[in-house]
C-alpha cells in the first residue's frame, strides 16, 4: 500500500525538498546559536578563576579562544570547526576536554531511552486512541480522556516528579538510574513516553471519529457489517496510515521530556548533561549541546516526515496546511 | 411488474429528529406498500423526507432521529420497533440493501474492490477462500465489469464513477436481497452513464427478482423505470399509483405543481412554471393540508383538517380534499391538461367517482 | 384511512360524509390565496452565540471547573486584602527562642505551614500564584495579538503565504525547550527574560492555527459568493470567518496559560527561572522538591502542586470545552 506507480517520482522530489529544508534549517539554527552565544556572559569561559585573573590576563585567555576576533572571522572559524567535528573545548565542566569528547559517551543512553520511549508511546497511545474511539462517550473514553487532560494540563515537571516520588516507593523501584540494574530503566522510559501517549491517543481518536463519518463507512453499515468489524477492518486500518504524521511531534516531545527526566533520575545522557552545564555556566558545553539537540530535532523531524510520506499514497506536494 | 403479495407494509410512520433541543417531525404519518418484484419510485423535493423514510427501513437514521410511531411489517417483523443495533444485522445488506448517491466516496479507498465485495459474501453467506473469490468474480461479471479476475484486485481510485457505482450495486445485490433501495443512484453520474446504470439495475432485478425502490427527484428517471410512483411532500405521501396514473391522471395539487414544473412542458417565450413559496417548517405542527399555503386552488377545509386518503382506483390513491364528493370540480392547471392532450391520456374524471 | 367513494345510495354521499367527520360543507369552497403565506417556511432560529452558550452550559464538567477557576482567581487577588495575612517573604521568628519557624507543619498559625527558612507558605503560595498568573496572562495576551495578527496576514495575503510557510517550517523544527533554555541562559534569568522567552516561542502555534483556518475558509464557496454579492470585507471577516476562528483562538489562549506555567516550573528546575526572592509557583515547587524525600516535609511540595494543578487543569478543561462549544460544526 505504498506510493502508486507514478508516486515514486513524487516521493523522491518530496524527500529532496525536505532534505534541503532541513539543511537550511540546520544552517540557520547553527548560525543563530553562534550569534546568540556571543551575547553570553564572559564568566562562562573562566569558571572560578575569573576573579583571580587580572584584566589583561582575561583578555589573553579570550584572545586565545578567538573570542576577541571580528565576528565574521569567528563565524568562519566556527563553521570550519564544525566541519572538522570540533565543537570547542569545555572550560568549566571538564576543563580543556573537547566538548565532543564529553558528550560522546552520553549519546547512547539518550538514544536508547528515546527510542524505547517512542516505541512505548506508539503502542500504548494507539491502543488507547482506538479504545477511546470505540467507546466514545462512555466510561472508557472518559477515563482515558481524564488521563490525557491530566498529562496535558499538569506541567511535565510536576507530574514526573510525583511519579518518581510515589512510584518508586509503591513499586520498590530504584530512585536513580543505574546501568547495572535493569529495573531502573522502567520508570524513566515510561515517564518519557507519557506525554506522547496522550498525543497519539488523541490523534488516533480524532482520526477514527472522523473516519466514522465518511461515506464508505455508511456503505459498510448498509452492507450489514457489525460495528466492531467496521471499526477494525475499515476504520482502524485506514487510521494507522496517517499516524506517522504525529511521529515528528512525538520526537520533539521526547527530546523535551528527556532533558528533565535524565536530570531527575541521574541518567548519564545528554539531557542531564545540559542541565549540569547550564547550572555550571560552561559556555562552550552549552553551545555544543544546543547544537546537537537542535540537529537531532531537525533530523528526527525530517525522518518523521519521510516516514509519513512513505505511508500515505496520496502525498500532497503543495501542502495546503502547515502541519505540526 | 407487481404481482399480488405486499412484502412490506408501512403504516402511519412518524419519524422525528432532535435538532438543537427541538423536535422536528420529518415524517408525519407515511403509509406505503411494497409489492413483490415491482419498481416503486418515491419522488419529492429536497426535504420532503424521501431518504429519511427509506433509511428508517434499514435502521440507518442519523443519531438524533427515531421512529416515533407507526409500523413497517416485513417478513413478519415490525422494522419500526427494532431498537437494538444487532437486530438489524439480519436485515441490512441481506434482505434490504441500499445503493447511495455518490459513488466517488462510497468505497473504502484503501481496500481492493474485490475485498469489499467479498466482505458481503463472507458475512451473509459464510463463504470463504476460493468459493468467495468465485462469487466475487461472478458478481463483477453480472454488473458488467470487464476482466473481473484482474480488476477485483484494483483499488477504487482506479475506477471511473460509473464503474464504481456498478461495484456499489454489486455489493448491494450480492446477497440477493428482497428489496433494493436506490437513493438517487444516478444523480452524480453523466447522462450517458445514467442510462447504463438504470438498465443494469433493471436487468439485475429481472434476474435476481427483487423489489426496487428508487428515490429520486428526476421525473425522467421515474418515467424510465417505475411501475408505481409515490409522491411525497412535507413528510407525507400525498399520492400513490401506477406510473401512468400518476403521470396522466394525477389528482393531488402538489403532483400537478410538480409535473407542471417540468421544463419540457414549458412553452417557448413564456416564463417557466415554478411553485411559489417554500416547504413548511417541520418544527411546527401542521394543520390541515401541508401544501395548502402554496396551492392557489386550495379549499378552506385544506387549512382546517388533514385530508385522508381517497381511492381513485384500486391502485391509485391521493390525499386531497378535492377528491371528497363535497368538493367542487377543479380542473388541473392548463399545463397538465395540455400534457395530457398531447400524450392522449385520459382526462380527469369526476371527483372520486370511479370503481 | 381510505375512503372509497360511493356513487349511489339512499343518502347523498355528501350527507353521509358530513355526518361522519363533522366537517361543515361550507368549508369545501375555494379559499383565498395568499402567496406570502407560502413563504413563511424557514428555520431561522439559529444564533451562533446562543448555540455556543448552550453547548458550553450543557457541559457539567466545564461548569465545575469554571466555578473552581473563578473562585481560585478571585481568591488569589483578594487574599492580600484579607485580615491577618502574612507577608510572603517575611521570615518568622519565634519570639521565645529567637529561632526561625522552620518547616512547621500546617497549623492554626500557619495554614499551609512554613518552609525551610521560616516563611509562611500560605502567603507564598498565593503570592506565587499571582506572579505565575501574571506571566501567563502577559504572555497569553502578547501571543494572542502577535499570533492572530501574523496568522491573519499569513493566511489572507496569498503572496506572502509561500515565503512565510517556509520560514515557519524552519522555526518549527527547533525544539522549544532548547530555545527557551538558551534564551534564559543568555539573557540571565529574571521576570522580564521569562516573559520575553515565552512570548518568542509561543506565538507561532496560534499563528499557525489562525492561518490554517483562514486558508481553509477564505476560499470556501460561501465566501466567494459573499464577495460576489459585494459584501464588505469587514462583514465577511466578522460573520463568516470569525466564528471558526473564535474556537481556535480561545483554545490556544486558554492552553497557553498552563503551558507557560509548565515551562516556568521546568526552567526553574534547571536554574533558569525567576530569582528566589520572587515567589512563584515554579520556585515553590522546586523548593518543595528539594526536600520531598522526607515524608513529613512533603506538604511543602504538595500544596503548591495542588494549587498549580487546579489552575492548569481548569484552564485546560475550560479551553477545550469552550472550543468544542464554539465550533460551528458542533451546532447540530
Amino acid at each position: 500500500m505504498g506510493p502508486t506507480r507514478g508516486g515514486r517520482g513524487q516521493m523522491l522530489k518530496y524527500s529532496v525538498r525536505r532534505l534541503l529544508q532541513s539543511l537550511v534549517t540546520l544552517l540557520i539554527v547553527v548560525s543563530a546559536v553562534f550569534l546568540l552565544m556571543r551575547l553570553l556572559p564572559i564568566e562562562g569561559y573562566f569558571g572560578d578563576g575569573y576573579d583571580k585573573l587580572s584584566e589583561s590576563q582575561r583578555e589573553a585567555v579570550l584572545q586565545k579562544m578567538g573570542l576577541l576576533d571580528p565576528w565574521y572571522v569567528q563565524l568562519g572559524s566556527f563553521y570550519a570547526g564544525l566541519l572538522r567535528g570540533d565543537l570547542g573545548t569545555s572550560t568549566i565542566y571538564r576543563q580543556d576536554v573537547p566538548v565532543l569528547q564529553v558528550i560522546a559517551p552520553r549519546i547512547p543512553y539518550s538514544m536508547r531511552f528515546g527510542l524505547v520511549a517512542i516505541a512505548i508511546a506508539l503502542v500504548a497511545g494507539l491502543a488507547m486512541g482506538v479504545s477511546m474511539a470505540k467507546h466514545k462517550g462512555r466510561a472508557m473514553d472518559k477515563l482515558w480522556t481524564g488521563y490525557v487532560v491530566f498529562v496535558n494540563a499538569v506541567p511535565l515537571a510536576v507530574y514526573l516528579l510525583f511519579i518518581q516520588l510515589y512510584m518508586t516507593e509503591l513499586l520498590g523501584l530504584p530512585l536513580l538510574f543505574d546501568k547495572y540494574r535493569p529495573s531502573s530503566w522502567i520508570l524513566p522510559a515510561l515517564s518519557m513516553s507519557l506525554g506522547s501517549i496522550a498525543g497519539y491517543a488523541m490523534w488516533m481518536r480524532r482520526y477514527m471519529v472522523d473516519e466514522l463519518n465518511k461515506d464508505y463507512i455508511r456503505l459498510a453499515m448498509a452492507k450489514g457489517l457489525p460495528r466492531s468489524t467496521i471499526m477494525v477492518r475499515h476504520v482502524m486500518r485506514n487510521a494507522y496510515v496517517p499516524m506517522a504524521q504525529y511521529l515528528p511531534a512525538s520526537i520533539l516531545m521526547t527530546i523535551s521530556g528527556s532533558i528533565y527526566i535524565e536530570s531527575l533520575y541521574s541518567i548519564p545522557g545528554m539531557g542531564g548533561l545540559l542541565v549540569d552545564v547550564i547550572q555550571r555556566q560552561d559556555n562552550p558545553m552549552v553551545q555544543g549541546l544546543v547544537l546537537i539537540f537542535s540537529s537531532i530535532g531537525i533530523v528526527g523531524l525530517f525522518l518523521g516526515d519521510l516516514l509519513m510520506a512513505l505511508f500515505d499514497p496520496r502525498i500532497k506536494l503543495a501542502k495546503s496546511e502547515a502541519s505540526r | 411488474m407487481a404481482n399480488g403479495e405486499a412484502i412490506l407494509e408501512a403504516r402511519g410512520l412518524v419519524i422525528k429528529f432532535n435538532l438543537r433541543g427541538r423536535a422536528l417531525t420529518a415524517i408525519r404519518g407515511a403509509s406505503l406498500d411494497l409489492y413483490e418484484g415491482e419498481t416503486l419510485a418515491i419522488v419529492g423535493e429536497s426535504g420532503s423526507g424521501k431518504s429519511v423514510l427509506t433509511k428508517s427501513l434499514v435502521g440507518m437514521l442519523d443519531r438524533n432521529g427515531w421512529v416515533d410511531s407507526g409500523s413497517a411489517m416485513f417478513e413478519g417483523r415490525d422494522l419500526a420497533k427494532i431498537k437494538d443495533e444487532r437486530d438489524w444485522l439480519g436485515v441490512r445488506g441481506k434482505k434490504i440493501s441500499m445503493v447511495f448517491q455518490d459513488p466517488m466516496t462510497a468505497l473504502n479507498p484503501l481496500l481492493t474492490i474485490g475485498a469489499q465485495i467479498r466482505e458481503v459474501f463472507e458475512l451473509h453467506h459464510g463463504l470463504s477462500g476460493k468459493k468467495a473469490d468465485y462469487a466475487v468474480i461472478e458478481m463483477l461479471e453480472r454488473v458488467g465489469i470487464d476482466n473481473p479476475e484482474e480488476r477485483r484486485r484494483q483499488y477504487p481510485h482506479e475506477f471511473s464513477g460509473g464503474m464504481r457505482q456498478r461495484v456499489v450495486i454489486a455489493i448491494a445485490v450480492a446477497c440477493k436481497p428482497r428489496i433494493l433501495i436506490c437513493d438517487e443512484p444516478t444523480t452524480a453520474l453523466d447522462v450517458t452513464i445514467q442510462a447504463q446504470i438504470l438498465g443494469l439495475i433493471k436487468a439485475l432485478q429481472r434476474d435476481l427478482s427483487f423489489t426496487t425502490v428508487y428515490i429520486t427527484h428526476d421525473l425522467g428517471v421515474v418515467a424510465n423505470v417505475a411501475d408505481r410512483v409515490a409522491v411525497m411532500y412535507a413528510g407525507r405521501i400525498v399520492e400513490t399509483g401506477l406510473a401512468e396514473e400518476v403521470f396522466y391522471d394525477s389528482r393531488h395539487p402538489y403532483t400537478w405543481a410538480l409535473l407542471s414544473s417540468l421544463p419540457q412542458l414549458g412553452v417557448k417565450g413564456k416564463p417557466l412554471y415554478s411553485i411559489s413559496g417554500t416547504p413548511p417548517n417541520l418544527f411546527n405542527e401542521i394543520r390541515g393540508d401541508a401544501f395548502a399555503p402554496r396551492n392557489p386552488k386550495a379549499l378552506k377545509v385544506d387549512f382546517v383538517a388533514e385530508p385522508p386518503e381517497f381511492a381513485v382506483s384500486p391502485t391509485h390513491r391521493a390525499s386531497t380534499w378535492l377528491l371528497d364528493p363535497r368538493a367542487p370540480r377543479i380542473e388541473p392547471p392548463p399545463a397538465i391538461l395540455a400534457m395530457r392532450a398531447k400524450l392522449g391520456g385520459s382526462s380527469s374524471g369526476a371527483a372520486g367517482g370511479r370503481l | 384511512m381510505i375512503r372509497d367513494s360511493i356513487s349511489a345510495g339512499p343518502m347523498s354521499p355528501e350527507a353521509i360524509l358530513a355526518a361522519a367527520d363533522g366537517l361543515d360543507p361550507a368549508l369545501f369552497e375555494p379559499a383565498a390565496f395568499d402567496a406570502s403565506a407560502g413563504e413563511r417556511g424557514g428555520y431561522s432560529n439559529y444564533s451562533y452565540w446562543r448555540s455556543t452558550a448552550r453547548g458550553f452550559l450543557k457541559n457539567k464538567v466545564a461548569l465545575f471547573f469554571l466555578v473552581l477557576l473563578v473562585a481560585l482567581l478571585a481568591f488569589t487577588f483578594v487574599q492580600p486584602l484579607l485580615p491577618g495575612q502574612k507577608s510572603p517573604t517575611k521570615i518568622h521568628i519565634d519570639p521565645a527562642t529567637g529561632m526561625q519557624y522552620r518547616n512547621v507543619e500546617p497549623c492554626a498559625e500557619f495554614w499551609f505551614g512554613t518552609n525551610t527558612i521560616g516563611q509562611d507558605l500560605w502567603a507564598r503560595i498565593w503570592s506565587g500564584t499571582r506572579t505565575s498568573l501574571m506571566i501567563g496572562l502577559i504572555v497569553g495576551a502578547v501571543e494572542m495579538i502577535v499570533g492572530i495578527g501574523f496568522g491573519a496576514i499569513w493566511g489572507y495575503v496569498r503572496r506572502l503565504d509561500g515565503v512565510i510557510t517556509e520560514i515557519y517550517n524552519v522555526l518549527n523544527n527547533i525544539p522549544t525547550t532548547i530555545v527557551l533554555m538558551l534564551l534564559s541562559y543568555i539573557l540571565r534569568p529574571s521576570f522580564k527574560t521569562m516573559v520575553i522567552a515565552m512570548c518568542a516561542t509561543g506565538w507561532l502555534g496560534l499563528a499557525r492555527f489562525v492561518r490554517n483556518q483562514i486558508v481553509i475558509i477564505r476560499d470556501r464557496e460561501y465566501n466567494l459568493a459573499s464577495r460576489c454579492l459585494g459584501t464588505p470585507t469587514r462583514r465577511i471577516i466578522l460573520k463568516n470567518l470569525l466564528p471558526y476562528l473564535v474556537s481556535v483562538i480561545m483554545l490556544q489562549t486558554a492552553l497557553s496559560i498552563p503551558g507557560t506555567i509548565g515551562w516556568e516550573v521546568f526552567l526553574t528546575y534547571i536554574g533558569l527561572g525567576l530569582p528566589v526572592s520572587i515567589p512563584s509557583l515554579g520556585n515553590l515547587v522546586n523548593e518543595g522538591r528539594q526536600i520531598m524525600m522526607s515524608p513529613e516535609l512533603r506538604y511543602q511540595l504538595l500544596f503548591p502542586t495542588v494549587v498549580l494543578s487546579m489552575i492548569t487543569i481548569s484552564f485546560y478543561v475550560l479551553g477545550n470545552a469552550f472550543s468544542d462549544a464554539s465550533d460551528p460544526r458542533n451546532h447540530v
